[in-house]
């Protein structure tokens, strides 16, 4: 092919183009839907078996998925007040426990079915990060920050309260909440699964239009330069405090799931350490690349799964070192280092080919990017 | 005239919140009983100063570099962990101090061996891949040979001999020491002589990655020909013969410093802590810190980074519960006279109560931690006035740049300024571990507690630091009180009772209304 096709590929038909471009996301989405399958062959179990949700190794990595899902949505709203808008908050957990403890308590006490539960997570979303955002015209940057931790420590405290043990069940963490029938991650894990997964997968999309859509480019101009994107007219309070609310209400939502999935809703989902965990996912992955938080949600899942296996206790000094080590030496995080040398590759990738096709010509690669 | 009008027509919101917090206060004293109203008086006053201690390291790090240091509440909980190690098992840290000075010794002499790695000219393959064999041989020495060294510890799995049961036994002053260990396996020459060498290979192989790196960058090293740096040598040799003297006088050591004075043992505690955290903090300066200055919001991750690294340490080696610190003896006494009705009485007795009015003051809580506080508070305030190194400080402050080009070293003053304030907070956890006890999540308790102090006080500044703290403090503590006693309000059947996750939800609730007032905090600066 020469070099004068490009005109062709804009003429070509905007389903297709819109496929071509998302190949990634849809190649992702074909493996994690055959994936409970495939263990599942690997591990010898019947079809049958898995349908109905029997106990077996496939059902086991079912649950680690669902966990990476579930974290892979709480990162990915991290990464968008992070990386996407520029603001630094050390009270994103607070978001997450919020719609965990919200579902829980009206599953638990007030015996509230599945839809009408939702619709409070959002709206206490909202409310939430209206409260973020009340100090958001005034204080900028690290004293925003603080203001986010004191905010969220406070919530910490009183989820853990003594007062409040009939409901948010105090430092022991809230139990017996009976999910409904149809969505029981025990008896229907399968069908839970694909629920976590089409809600991540849609979380996803919605980003990346919305860093894709105006509202989002401003979000990203108050990033790079906030006194740059005022003088051109922009009232960035209003931007931050969408961004923050979308944010709050996706981290809501995964929280909400969260609270479903596990049998005990602990208090250390609201804590700081829940926040860093926030962090070091969308550090791993890449900050301001969305599908570098859902990469670095895995990444983290699986490592700390790995040590907390392989080395019991002292899993947390490793991880540690793992968070300083790319922060230092791996800045950008997988995807974030992946994009940057995206030229080097394909450099790479024709050096390969021409290595085993022997010609000095330069081929075109179907997989090329 | 006109310039004091004009003075308080600039600073009227400062002068009114300052009004509005002293009345507020002095109508909180007026529902309390006298002897409530000095006690609780002093309590904050306390909660103050060692809040304070934290703050004021932690503010003058972030106001001259830019770094939001939140490793700061872990050095301040690992000294804690240190001076209780020395206070309550003293023959354990002896122990201690020979691997460590053998290992120090070996790093230290990592400039001469960058110099003589210079000179060698090795050629490049080999430059790439004997440091990885030196890391490698390190790996397997001090792997083998660490574990083996005797170190006379507690365990943290069972009861008898927990860190828990020797807090309470040196409390009681019945604390016996377990029989000093010895080394399994290994000749004691062996052994000494192998950590030596594994960290002479240590100090080695980090001077040959750094040489490698400068080599496959192409950046030649500027050679001064200023000969062999001497300071380093003389470190490394003097850092080994301490190590081996304090080797072979172990027991002796050990033996003196269990029949020690507890107040001593205190002093020796509070000054091993300043002088290792403030070690460890110039470390991590050099080699975490400096790299990222040009991002600081990296900066804070790795902090973040490093403080979850130092948690776990400190679970892996003191264990998960919390436990004790005996008070020093000087603030210990119980028996007849006591509690005190005089000054010649404390003095007699060692007391460690006075009663006033009618009511106990611990004179440790609510009497030394305030005077320790105020040294500190005056100590560096005139470190920060009235000398040269305070006034880069400030100057750096507001302008480090512009201090550089005044050829002055603002990346030393940097160092130094990030150990002594980390090494403040490692002294105030020593100071505060009687009070407050120790357990893993202390430091984090009162970082956030600083952090609120810092945000109500301004950020940066060291006046902010101790009103912020004190703010804080006396908060907390009224907060406490009117929980035992209620808060009659006029609209209410029942007196309030703020409950305990009142008492930090009051503070938050405070720095969000004061930075809604002056975002820039109370002192902090406009910019």
């Amino acid at each position: 092919m020469s070099e004068f096709t490009a005109p062709e590929v804009a003429k070509e038909n905007i389903y297709w183009a819109t496929i071509k471009n998302s190949r990634g996301l849809l190649i992702t989405i074909l493996l994690l839907a055959i994936l409970p399958f495939i263990i599942a062959l690997v591990d010898g179990q019947p079809f049958s078996e898995l349908l109905s949700n029997d106990p077996g190794q496939s059902k086991f990595y079912q649950a680690l998925m669902i966990e990476i899902f579930i974290l892979a949505v709480y990162a990915i709203s991290y990464d968008l007040i992070f990386g996407i808008t520029g603001m630094i908050s050390f009270g994103h957990a607070m978001f997450f426990g919020v719609g965990a403890y919200v579902t829980g308590i009206m599953f638990k006490s007030f015996g509230w079915s599945l839809l009408p539960t939702i619709g409070l997570v959002i709206l206490a979303g909202i409310v939430n990060a209206l409260i973020f955002g009340i100090v958001l015209p005034r204080v900028k940057g690290i004293t925003w920050a603080l203001v986010t931790l004191g905010i969220a420590e406070v919530f910490f405290i009183v989820i853990q309260s003594r007062e409040l043990v009939d409901f948010a069940g105090a430092e022991i963490g809230l139990q017996g909440v009976t999910p409904p029938e149809y969505l029981n991650p025990v008896t229907e894990r399968l069908r839970f699964y694909y629920l976590a997964m089409i809600f991540m997968i849609l979380v996803y999309i919605f980003y990346k239009r919305f860093v894709n859509s105006p509202t989002g480019r401003v979000c990203i101009a108050n990033r790079e330069n906030e006194n740059r994107a005022i003088m051109l007219g922009y009232n960035t309070f209003w931007y931050k405090l969408t961004a923050l609310i979308i944010s709050s209400v996706t981290a809501g939502l995964a929280g909400a799931l969260h609270a479903i999935f596990h049998p005990i809703i602990r208090p250390d989902i609201a804590g700081l350490s829940f926040t860093i965990a926030a962090l070091l996912m969308v550090l791993i992955g890449g900050v301001g690349t969305l599908s570098g938080a859902l990469i670095g949600a895995a990444t983290f899942r699986l490592l700390s799964f790995g040590l907390d296996r392989y080395l019991g206790g002292s899993s947390q000094i490793i991880i540690g070192i793992v968070y300083v080590g790319i922060v230092l030496y791996l800045p950008f995080g997988i995807v974030g280092t992946w994009n940057q040398r995206s030229v080097r590759r394909k450099e790479g990738r024709e050096q390969l080919l021409r290595m085993f096709t022997g010609s000095k010509e330069k081929k075109q690669d179907e997989n090329e990017e | 005239m006109n310039k004091i009008s004009q003075w308080f027509r600039k600073n009227r919101t400062l002068i009114i919140t300052l009004l509005v917090l002293t009345i507020v206060y002095l109508l909180a004293l007026r529902g309390l009983e006298p002897k409530d109203q000095v006690l609780t008086t002093l309590r904050g006053f306390s909660m103050g100063a060692i809040i304070f201690i934290v703050a004021a390291g932690f503010s003058l790090i972030f106001g001259l570099m830019d770094v939001l240091n939140l490793a700061h509440g872990t050095l301040f909980m690992i000294g804690a962990y240190i001076g209780w190690t020395i206070i309550v098992r003293p023959d354990t840290a002896v122990d201690a101090i020979t691997p460590i000075a053998l290992l120090i010794a070996g790093f230290a002499l990592l400039p001469l061996m960058d110099v003589l790695i210079e000179r060698l000219n090795i050629p490049e393959k080999a430059a790439r891949i004997w440091p990885w064999v030196g890391l490698i041989l390190v790996i397997a020495i001090l792997g083998y040979l660490l574990p083996k060294y005797p170190v006379t510890t507690w365990d943290v799995g069972s009861y008898e001999s927990s860190p828990i049961n020797y807090a309470f036994a040196a409390g009681q002053g019945t604390l016996v020491a377990p029989e000093p260990e010895l080394f399994q396996g290994v000749s004691p020459v062996v052994g000494l002589g192998g950590i030596l060498l594994g960290s002479f290979i240590a100090g080695a192989t980090l001077a040959g990655f750094a040489h490698y790196r400068r080599y496959s960058r192409k950046e030649a090293k500027v050679i001064i020909d200023q000969g062999l740096p001497h300071t380093a040598i003389w470190i490394s040799i003097i850092t080994a013969l301490i190590g081996i003297i304090f080797y072979f006088f172990n027991d002796p050591l050990s033996d003196f410093l269990l029949d020690l004075n507890n107040a001593w043992l205190f002093l020796i505690a509070i000054l091993v802590s300043f002088v290792s955290i403030a070690g460890i903090g110039a470390l991590m300066e050099v080699l975490l810190v400096r790299p990222l200055y040009a991002t600081p919001i990296y900066n804070l991750l790795m902090t973040l980074g490093v403080s979850a690294i130092g948690i776990e340490f400190v679970r892996t080696i003191w264990g998960n519960p919390a436990f004790t610190m005996p008070r020093p003896s000087l603030f210990a006494g119980t028996g007849e006279g006591c509690p005190a009705e005089s000054l010649a009485d404390i003095l007699a007795n060692k007391c460690s109560t006075i009663s006033i009015l009618g009511g106990r003051i611990r004179t440790y809580n609510d009497v030394f931690v305030i005077i320790v506080g105020l040294f500190i508070l005056i100590t560096v305030w005139i470190l920060l006035q009235r000398t040269r190194l305070g006034m880069i400080i400030r100057a750096g402050v507001q302008d480090s740049e512009m201090v550089e080009a005044l050829s002055i070293n603002v990346r030393r003053v940097f160092t130094l300024v990030f150990a002594l304030g980390v090494g403040l907070a490692a002294m105030g956890g020593v100071i505060a571990a009687p009070s407050m006890g120790l357990s893993t999540n202390m430091g984090q308790v009162l970082l956030i507690n600083a952090l609120i102090a810092l945000a109500i006080g301004g950020l940066t500044s060291y006046p902010g630091a101790a009103v912020g703290a004190l703010i804080v403090g006396m908060l907390q503590q009224f907060i406490v009180k009117y929980g035992q006693i209620g808060i009659p309000l006029p609209f209410m059947e029942e007196a309030f009772k703020p409950t305990p996750p009142l008492v930090p939800a009051s503070t938050v609730l405070l720095m969000v209304i004061i930075l809604l007032i002056m975002p820039q905090g109370l002192f902090g600066r406009k910019e």
